[in-house]
């Protein structure tokens, strides 16, 4: 089973400097991603980055994720 | 293109706001779907809506048509929105309304 762990590192291992707040059950996750590749992109392109970071785990292992996408400085500025 | 994809293109283009989903709009078959009707509902908007259940072409197609591996995906005038949620997010901040003309 795909832990929350897991995709963490998955997602640390594919994009540089990012940082993931994640939880889920195993088959549904919800989680933060900040990242500086996320500079100047829209929503889309963020999630795209994030979905081909993850590519076929998305078809089998990870039945959802739920994502939020933020820049360095907008996850820096909603922690304070 | 091939047919798959022209299909998909095809559907896309046959309305100005249209969802592509699990289930129907009455019989969500996922709960990530049936958010995003909800959302449409809320913004008073008329749209058509594409069950993947039904058609395991397109339900594969769609992947690739938008580089978007996951469903529901929304289309507005042609264009690819998002997921649910981005869709959520951009109800909350008042975007999407907008991009609807609601």
């Amino acid at each position: 089973m795909v832990m929350p762990e897991d995709i963490k590192k998955w997602i640390e291992q594919g994009l540089e400097e990012a940082r993931v707040e994640i939880e889920g059950d195993g088959r549904h996750f919800n989680a933060v991603i900040a990242c500086p590749a996320f500079e100047g992109k829209n929503s889309v392109q963020q999630h795209q980055l994030v979905y081909g970071v993850l590519g076929d785990k998305m078809k089998s292992e990870i039945h959802a994720l739920s994502m939020r996408t933020l820049t360095p400085a907008e996850w820096d500025s909603e922690r304070g | 293109m091939n047919d798959v994809q022209q299909r998909i293109r095809q559907t896309v283009d046959s309305d100005d706001v249209v969802l592509f989903m699990k289930g129907s709009p009455d019989f969500p078959q996922c709960g990530f779907s049936g958010r995003a009707v909800q959302v449409l509902r809320s913004c008073n908007v008329k749209f058509s809506s594409f069950d993947v259940l039904a058609d395991e072409d397109v339900r594969q197609g769609i992947k690739e048509f938008s580089n978007w591996p996951t469903i529901p995906q929304l289309y507005v005038k042609g264009e690819f929105i998002g997921g649910s949620d981005i869709i959520l997010d951009m109800y909350e901040k008042g975007e999407l309304q907008k991009k609807l003309g609601a």
